[in-house]
């Protein structure tokens, strides 16, 4: 009697706990679906009206630009610590063996650097092929066919970019032309294979990318970036015609011109002037310090203590590079900042002492920062330097180079002057007009100016391996381990064969040196 | 002083109730069989609330009735009903036979009688964590249990790392904690002192009742509750020093300027001048030191006839040896229970936790990088630089230290609490809800100063110079976080015994779980005004909007629901069957993946129970074999959202000045993503003989891990992104064997000894059709393939140096190798070093581990001796390889290869050749150690004296632990981490574990 009435008294506290059960088991579907929080995913993304609807896969490719791996270190170190032009720099042991193998080779698979070039430009690639795949298949974004085709247009310049990076620094190269996720495991293409690709991407962008853009979206990909890389990738090919029209397409497009004092280029206020073809943009704030811009100068910076601890002091210019100057060719003070030793003070173009006993007796002064800029961002790394990818003067430089090996001295000529004329600006004692008709020496001389003109700009250790003369220059140079047949192209990182399952295989000089 | 009000006010009540009723004085005391005296047995009175203890000597004494009922009661005894019947001294004897039998063990949901289990479930009792001086009660789990790893960290605050059985999984393989039917994944938030028990949970079938969050092993926690019929205040306390026992051996002044002339020679420089270098600085010595720890509980426990109530107050404190590391948390817990009538129970617990943390300013590896030959600093602000070499990566280790001293406060609050109702109806019919909350909430203000003067040491052509970085402003930073769960539980049992023999026990139940954070953060640097360095301006407000500062918030969520199920079945408590069913759906999956079906079926036979046996086989108290097979699922760890499309919108297009937004994936998702699955089989024996003085619970357990839930690098050209996918089986094969014996010599002599260890074999079955990559950890140093062991060593195997031109001719090399590289194994056959001929180079997890406790008991000391070690494995000592700046030496390079014979193992110093930074066994060394864990010698004060002061028992005591460590490891600890599956064991710098020495005392009124 009593157990049952006691049950009874506790009827409504079980059915009350039963019914909120049931309750919850009745809801299962809502409490189980738990939609990100604070993340966008790509079906919930507000897609933003304006100039492309594409715009935010386009940027995420641009923004890739300005990545480690692509613009600072092991770029760096693999355009330029490699050639004759530029040292490793900084103190001897820095860096450790991975830096000091990019200096004097050989450079082993286990190379860090070369792992990440690897991975940059892939991930680079890879932002690239997202874009595409969105024009092509997202139907929810509707957009006329001239924006799709102005999205696709800067997606294959970029990719262009990211491919001919590639196949200069390892060769064979797997060519990934699709969002892969993860079947992008695929084995390597030829040079040859690769070389058609990067033309076709950057004929399309040619043809679709707009003359110019206004001041919001200055420094996006031109119609001039396209055809001036264009014309590098057939100067690789040693395809002279087509080099010489791709680059002439660049000079007769109005866009471009010498007016930029060279001793201006470089600076902060040189940015974005009728000299550049292609620039990665960087800028830097008091809020955002380093976060949108690139670690390009740091690397290279003055590497003192207190207010001159300006960066690493990595990629300081040789002194073959020194001996390679003109007399008085005013280029070379705007190339090299000297340390100052007792008695000779080293000047920075703002007029400041460099400090005695720095670990390197140059730097380079093409990405000195404006220590007012400095001040202002309250860092002292210029992660707000743009890195210039392509200058006017290079496009003139390599049609005169293609038009002379096409045999056409005049042409070629009549360029190497516009260069060496802005150099000389009103001194002219220096820097004499070249006249020599004999294409033999004027190639010499054409190689020369390139040098001297792009020293310290990414272009010298291609060219050497493009002319066939690395090996004998840089033997000169004293780096007697660069053996051409190996040393011209990176090793295929082994971390990559490792990940790959045997799919890659290594560069067979590497393999059985 | 509050205490002894209380006490006094208790004293006094007891002397009231104790007038009040005409009652007679009775002693008595309590031993188990063998006549060992039993200590802290519940002596009350039937059907009163009278009731008391029994001392360290079995004694009690108590006024009664002259016709009372005395209920004696101990766990893991029989209680035992006396009526007094006018006597005035009783002996009582607990029987130790069947104490065993009717031990109650926590399992899920519920508790079984330790016989019925068919599972291996191990229990670790509070007292024995409540007594190391330790702030996290996980980390003195190490060594007691066959099957766990424990790796400790000295780190104040930090958690340690728990594995069970091994690792089965490449992802997350911690365990689940219960705490009172809570889901947690730490319980960085108990106090020892509170714990009345933890069982460990190993096999399938014991955790299947967890489902999806049981797959890599369980531990339940029972919080303690107030003994029945008493009131007890009992206090605790240890103090104790710590001590780093072992220090890397790094080169001094001396020996780095030779070292390091040596390697500038090897390079073709002239030797660097050191002229103005005299100091001989010992780094580490210099942020390291001894610190103290020190835990505190008062707790105070009332049960009477409707309530019970256990309340109790924590503060433990502990610096690290790492200068300005420091951890505090302060505990307050209150347990409370109402019987409303036989029917009805309800209750609720309560726990309120505060924690503070300074985070060392100080780093370890900076420590070991730096050059001994600088000093330390000139005066307050005015630090001297590291030399040129290391000058931009290594900072000095002292001003890095003081720059970071004070600067953040970091705690957080968190409140856990649950409410229950338990009905009772139709006899065998128990209803239970229960609803759990654990709230958080953390914060962080910090403060960044400006940056100390430095000196330059002149260099070469460099005089000496002071600088000061003019750029550098102040700022402050706040974080806030808060964490919310929310969890029920709803069970039905019923439980019955059909015709004495049949015992059926079933349940039925219904969860959910609910967590989410949100975090915001923010940072302001004022770029007029320097912030003064003290906390009450660390407010972002402190500088006006002008300035700059980043901001940044976000959040998560997920959801369980599980429904559950369990059938046990004994039959003369002789034949056992056990069988759990669990369905369990999950938010993080998609909604076709989402729901998944687990279970385990589970028999045993008590053999001793069968007449034969007890007519036929003597010498064997006990013996059961039992055996289980169960499937879990597993998506501990795993990150909300995975399968879906989630945008990374941190990159952005920069255009000029102008900045744009951009959209990439921020992963690549796994639209089929779920739970890993964990198939077990376990058999076990256990066995008591010999008068119960021997015992021994061996197990066997083979499990698979399934569709194992991973992180995986892709290969470069899939993009940057990681990809978290289902891929491969893992096996764990292994047998854990725990044995003890206890006995007493004499009268006053007692003792024990209880080994144990577990071998664990782990191989990888497969990794999955999925994936046509190799699975590497570490950047290469990790490999995890088909046929091996989780995340080996996979490297070039050492076979000296080479000395010499003519050994480079005679012997396969790297294309560039030359005399005083490392030699490595040629392996593939062909004539030269290659990447084919890297290979196994050992395993980071320990195949074995042991523990052994020897206690001791003579009269009223007692003396514990723990020992615990591990054995197979290796360890990368990743802090050497080293090669972004010159850093300073460890001891071993001074016998660095200088010309042919001076060394067959340690290369020539040049740190540019790639060679010899390889990864291969160079790197590698053995981390097997034996650790003398514990050394504790107690002494229980008799009970005589407590008439005097009120005192029931008291206990005080030394302890010291791991004062000594035997190993070949050079690193602080040979505990190198095991986190992550596929990227374990380097050494980057581990924290110390340090040698703790301290006293304590428990005192129970």
């Amino acid at each position: 009697m009593k157990i049952s009435g006691n049950i009874q008294k506790n009827y409504p506290a079980v059915f009350m706990l039963i019914a909120v059960v049931t309750a919850l088991a009745a809801c299962k579907k809502g409490f189980l679906d738990r939609d990100p929080q604070g993340r966008y995913t790509s079906d919930t993304y507000p897609y933003p009206q304006g100039s492309s609807p594409f715009d935010q896969y386009v940027f995420a490719a641009y923004g890739a630009l300005r990545s480690y791996n692509v613009s600072a270190t092991p770029f760096i170190a693999a355009v330029s610590i490699r050639s004759d032009d530029a040292d490793k720099g900084s103190t001897p042991g820095d860096g450790g063996a991975d830096a000091q193998d990019m200096d004097n080779f050989p450079v082993s698979p286990s190379n860090g650097m070369a792992n990440g070039l690897w991975t940059g430009y892939f991930d680079l690639i890879n932002k690239c092929n997202i874009v595409m795949d969105q024009v092509a298949n997202n139907e929810e974004i509707t957009a006329s066919d001239e924006i799709k085709r102005q999205s696709l247009a800067e997606a294959r310049f970029i990719r262009a970019y990211g491919y001919f990076m590639l196949v200069r620094l390892f060769g064979r190269v797997p060519l990934i032309d699709t969002v892969t996720g993860t079947s992008a495991n695929i084995p390597q293409s030829a040079p040859g294979v690769i070389y058609p690709f990067i033309e076709k991407d950057l004929q399309y962008a040619a043809a679709n990318l707009p003359l110019s853009w206004d001041a919001r979206f200055v420094g996006r990909a031109t119609q001039g970036a396209a055809n001036g890389l264009l014309a590098k990738v057939y100067l690789t090919e040693k395809k002279w015609g087509m080099a010489m029209d791709a680059a002439d397409l660049v000079i007769q497009s109005g866009q471009y011109d010498l007016s930029t004092p060279y001793d201006r280029i470089f600076g902060e206020d040189g940015e974005n002037t009728r000299e550049s073809v292609f620039e990665i943009q960087a800028t830097a704030d008091a809020t955002t310090p380093t976060d949108y811009g690139i670690q390009y100068a740091s690397v290279q910076g003055v590497r003192g203590t207190g207010s001159w601890d300006l960066g690493w002091g990595w990629n300081t210019p040789s002194t073959r590079l020194l001996y390679a100057y003109e007399d008085g060719d005013p280029r070379e003070a705007r190339t090299v900042l000297f340390t100052s030793t007792p008695g000779h003070p080293g000047l920075t173009i703002y007029g400041e002492v460099t400090p005695l006993g720095l670990p390197n007796p140059r730097y380079n002064n093409k990405v000195y920062t404006n220590p007012a800029m400095r001040n202002e961002v309250g860092n002292r790394g210029g992660y707000w330097m743009n890195v210039r990818v392509l200058r006017y003067a290079d496009v003139l430089l390599m049609y005169a180079e293609a038009a002379n090996e096409a045999g056409n001295t005049a042409a070629a000529l009549e360029k190497l002057e516009m260069v060496r004329a802005r150099a000389r600006g009103d001194d002219a004692n220096i820097l004499p007009e070249i006249t020599t008709t004999d294409q033999h020496q004027l190639r010499q001389i054409i190689r020369h100016e390139r040098r001297v003109e792009l020293a310290m700009e990414h272009e010298r250790f291609f060219d050497l391996v493009r002319w066939g003369v690395a090996a004998d220059t840089l033997h000169a140079a004293g780096k007697n381990n660069f053996s051409g047949s190996r040393d011209n192209l990176l090793p295929v990182p082994q971390a990559q064969i490792d990940l790959s399952k045997g799919e890659l295989t290594q560069n067979p000089e590497t393999r059985t040196s | 002083m509050i205490l002894r009000k209380c006490l006094l006010i208790i004293a006094l009540l007891c002397g009231f109730y104790r007038y009040a009723h005409a009652q007679q004085a009775l002693k008595g005391t309590v031993q188990d069989s063998t006549g060992a005296p039993l200590a802290g047995v519940t002596v009350h009175v039937k059907g009163a609330t009278t009731g008391t203890g029994t001392d360290a000597g079995g004694n009690f004494s108590l006024s009664v009735p002259a016709d009372a009922v005395l209920v004696f009661s101990y766990i893991g005894y029989q209680t035992k009903e006396v009526p007094v019947g006018g006597q005035t001294t009783l002996k009582v004897t607990l029987s130790s036979s069947t104490a065993q039998l009717q031990q109650l063990v926590v399992i899920g949901y519920g508790t079984a009688k330790k016989v019925d289990l068919t599972g291996s479930i191990t229990t670790v009792k509070g007292e024995d964590l409540a007594r190391m001086p330790a702030t996290n009660p996980v980390s003195s789990l190490q060594g007691k249990v066959a099957g766990l790893t424990i790796v400790n960290s000295g780190r104040a605050g930090t958690s340690p790392t728990v594995r069970i059985r091994g690792v089965n999984s490449t992802n997350n393989s911690n365990p689940l904690y219960v705490v009172d039917g809570v889901f947690q994944s730490n319980i960085d938030y108990l106090n020892p002192a509170d714990i009345e028990s933890i069982e460990v949970l190993r096999d399938p079938s014991s955790i299947a009742i967890f489902g999806l969050q049981g797959g890599s092993g369980v531990i339940i926690v029972t919080t303690k509750r107030a003994a029945k019929g008493e009131t007890r205040i009992n206090f605790q306390s240890n103090v104790g020093v710590q001590h780093v026992t072992r220090k890397i051996d790094v080169a001094d002044a001396a020996g780095f300027k030779r070292l390091y002339n040596a390697q500038r020679e090897n390079l073709g420089d002239d030797p660097f001048d050191f002229s103005n270098y005299t100091a001989n600085t010992d780094w580490q010595d210099l942020i390291l030191r001894d610190a103290v720890i020190n835990t505190n509980t008062l707790s105070i426990s009332n049960s009477g006839d409707k309530t019970t109530t256990y309340v109790s107050l924590g503060f433990n404190n502990q610096d690290g040896v790492l200068k300005y590391d420091n951890y505090k948390k302060y505990i307050a817990r209150i347990n409370e229970e109402i019987t409303i009538n036989e029917h009805i129970k309800v209750g609720a617990d309560l726990t309120g936790f505060y924690w503070s943390q300074q985070t060392p300013g100080a780093d370890l590896n900076n420590a070991l990088w730096a050059a001994p030959v600088v000093p330390v600093k000139a005066a307050d602000h005015l630090y001297y630089s590291m030399p040129s070499f290391q000058r931009a990566q290594v900072g000095n280790p002292v001003a890095r230290l003081d720059q970071n001293t004070g600067n953040a406060i970091n705690n957080g609050y968190r409140a856990i609490g649950n409410l229950y109702a338990e009905i009772k109806f139709l006899q065998h019919f128990t209803f239970k809800s229960a609803f759990y909350a654990d709230l958080g909430f953390d914060n962080n203000r910090s403060y960044t100063p400006l940056p100390f003067r430095y000196i330059n040491i002149a260099e070469g052509d460099a005089a000496t110079d002071t600088t000061f970085d003019e750029t550098a402003r102040t700022s402050v930073a706040q974080t806030q976080t808060q964490n919310r769960k929310f969890q029920q539980d709803h069970t039905l049992t019923f439980d019955e015994t059909f015709a004495d023999k049949h015992h059926l026990t079933v349940l039925a139940g219904f969860t959910t779980l609910y967590s989410s954070s949100m975090n915001l953060t923010g940072n302001r640097k004022d770029t007029v005004l320097n912030i003064p360095d003290n906390p009450i301006y660390w407010y972002l407000d402190i500088s006006n909007q002008r300035n700059p500062g980043t901001y940044g918030g976000g959040g998560g969520e997920e959801a369980y629901m599980s429904f559950l199920g369990r059938v046990g079945y004994t039959y003369r408590e002789k034949y056992l069957l056990n069988a759990t069913f669990r369905r369990d759906g999950v938010s993080k999956f998609s909604p076709a993946q989402r729901w998944g079906n687990f279970g385990s079926l589970g028999v045993g036979w008590v053999a001793s129970e069968e007449p034969f046996f007890k007519d036929h086989i003597k010498g064997i108290d006990f013996l059961k074999f039992r055996g289980a097979w169960g499937q879990v699922g597993n998506a501990l760890g795993t990150d909300n959202y995975l399968y879906l499309p989630v945008l990374n919108i941190a990159d952005v297009g920069v255009f000029g000045d102008n900045v744009y937004p951009s959209v990439s994936p921020k992963y690549i998702p796994d639209p089929r993503l779920h739970w890993e699955v964990v198939n077990g089989i376990d058999l076990g024996l256990e066995l008591r003989a010999l008068d119960n003085r021997l015992s021994a619970d061996i197990n066997f357990y083979n499990r698979t891990t399934k569709d194992i839930l991973t992180y995986v690098t892709l290969p470069g050209t899939a993009g940057n992104y990681s990809y978290y996918t289902n891929l491969g089986d893992i096996s764990n094969k292994g047998v854990e064997v725990s044995l003890g014996w206890s006995d007493r010599i004499g009268k006053d002599f007692t003792y024990s000894i209880s080994p144990n260890f577990s071998y664990n074999e782990n191989k990888v079955k497969s990794i999955g059709n999925e994936i046509d990559f190799e699975l590497l950890g570490n950047g290469g140093v990790n490999r995890t393939a088909t046929g091996s062991s989780i995340g080996y060593f996979y490297g070039y195997k050492q076979t000296g140096i080479y000395q010499s031109e003519e050994d480079l001719d005679r012997m396969p090399h790297l294309s560039n190798s030359r005399p005083g590289d490392i030699a490595y194994a040629n392996l593939d056959g062909d004539t030269a070093i290659t990447p084919g001929d890297r290979t196994y180079l050992g395993t980071p997890f320990p195949k074995l581990n042991f523990g052994i406790n020897l206690s001791f008991g003579y009269r009223s000391f007692d003396l514990l001796i723990e020992g615990q070690g591990v054995a197979g494995n290796k360890i990368y000592t990743q802090r050497r390889n080293v090669n972004f700046a010159v850093v300073n030496y460890e001891t071993n390079r001074l016998k660095a290869w200088t010309g042919p014979g001076t060394s067959d193992v340690e290369p020539i110093l040049d740190n540019t050749r790639s060679n010899n930074l390889l990864f291969s066994s160079y790197f590698l060394e053995p981390g097997d150690y034996f650790r003398l864990r514990t050394l504790q010698i107690g002494y229980t004060f008799r009970p005589q004296m407590k008439w005097k002061t009120g005192i029931r028992q008291l206990r005080v005591y030394l302890s010291g632990q791991n004062i000594k460590t035997w190993t070949k490891a050079t690193g602080y600890t040979p505990e190198a981490p095991l986190d992550n599956p596929i990227a374990s064991g380097a050494d980057n710098g581990v924290y110390p574990v340090p040698a703790v020495y301290s006293m304590g005392v428990n005192v129970t009124f």
